[in-house]
């Protein structure tokens, strides 16, 4: 098969996969890759745990690009995957060796690889007002802003009767978000 | 929509390229008019920020979960048989 007829409909399809039932998705991707890449990290000098964290990484690296439409697949998913996971882990060796004394977990590195600083902070604070929303605007801010799940969807998963409704209950959670946020920095602002 | 909204709204299709966003020109022409908006939309965009952060956050957990149920089950019987 060539790389013109896999990559675009391969792509497609996870996309589809991952918006229509993502633990379904990400099991199957789990399952599949996850071995291969927990044999390479601890075949090069990492552990179970780095494993697991590097194919985290990965996998939310996939995530993004797939929903977001800008994964190109030239292979399976589970090779990209694995290829993604052994870039990563790769990295994470030449940083220890830079930092042997420095423990910085993957996770963090990713963020911080992926968010400029003028703009990380910020998002770390909005992140606490995130955690504080109630559960129903979370799960349809969350759905729509990071999973990326069509409005049909969010307004089916969350009883709104049409896309129309779904859509204000989005923005009367963003108004809501944003007025925490705004609250919390007025305060800080007077107390200094 | 309530207006509130709808300047949300609007200041969305801005920040994520949508469709309906205002040509370039347009959406410069209200930033000169509305003294506000700049400041707003700034604000909005990091709550876009804070919601890439908040989701990937729970894509982890996810991700924690699904490998718990792979692989913790994988020795269950051993925990069994020899608890703590």
């Amino acid at each position: 098969m060539t790389t013109s007829l896999l990559s675009a409909p391969a792509a497609t399809a996870l996309r589809d996969a991952l918006l229509t039932d993502r633990e379904r998705a990400l099991t199957r991707l789990y399952r599949r890759a996850f071995p291969l890449v927990r044999r390479y990290v601890c075949g090069h000098g990492g552990t179970a745990q780095d494993a697991q964290d590097v194919f985290h990484d990965a996998l939310v690296v996939l995530y993004e690009q797939a929903v977001g439409g800008t994964l190109v697949l030239t292979a399976s998913a589970s090779t990209y995957l694995v290829g993604i996971a052994r870039n990563l882990w790769h990295h994470e060796l030449r940083r220890r060796d830079r930092l042997p004394h420095e423990a910085l977990p993957a996770e963090l590195e990713l963020q911080a690889a992926e968010e400029s600083a003028d703009t990380a902070e910020p998002a770390f604070a909005v992140l606490d007002y995130v955690e504080r929303l109630g559960e129903k605007c979370r799960n349809v801010l969350l759905a729509f802003y990071y999973f990326q799940q069509p409005l049909t969807q969010i307004a089916a998963a969350n009883g709104y009767r049409s896309v129309r409704s779904a859509t204000v209950q989005k923005f009367k959670c963003l108004e809501r978000l944003r007025n925490s946020v705004r609250r919390a920095f007025t305060a800080e602002t007077i107390e200094y | 929509m309530r207006p509130e909204l709808e300047r949300l709204q609007l200041i969305e299709q801005q920040l994520l390229n949508n469709p309906a966003a205002l040509p370039a020109q347009d959406w410069n022409v209200r930033l000169l008019i509305d003294g506000e908006l700049a400041a707003d939309a700034q604000a909005q965009q990091q709550l876009y920020h804070g919601l890439r952060v908040a989701g990937r956050r729970q894509l982890r957990q996810e991700l924690r979960l699904i490998h718990e149920r792979l692989h913790a089950g994988r020795f269950a019987w051993l925990r069994r048989l020899w608890p703590g």
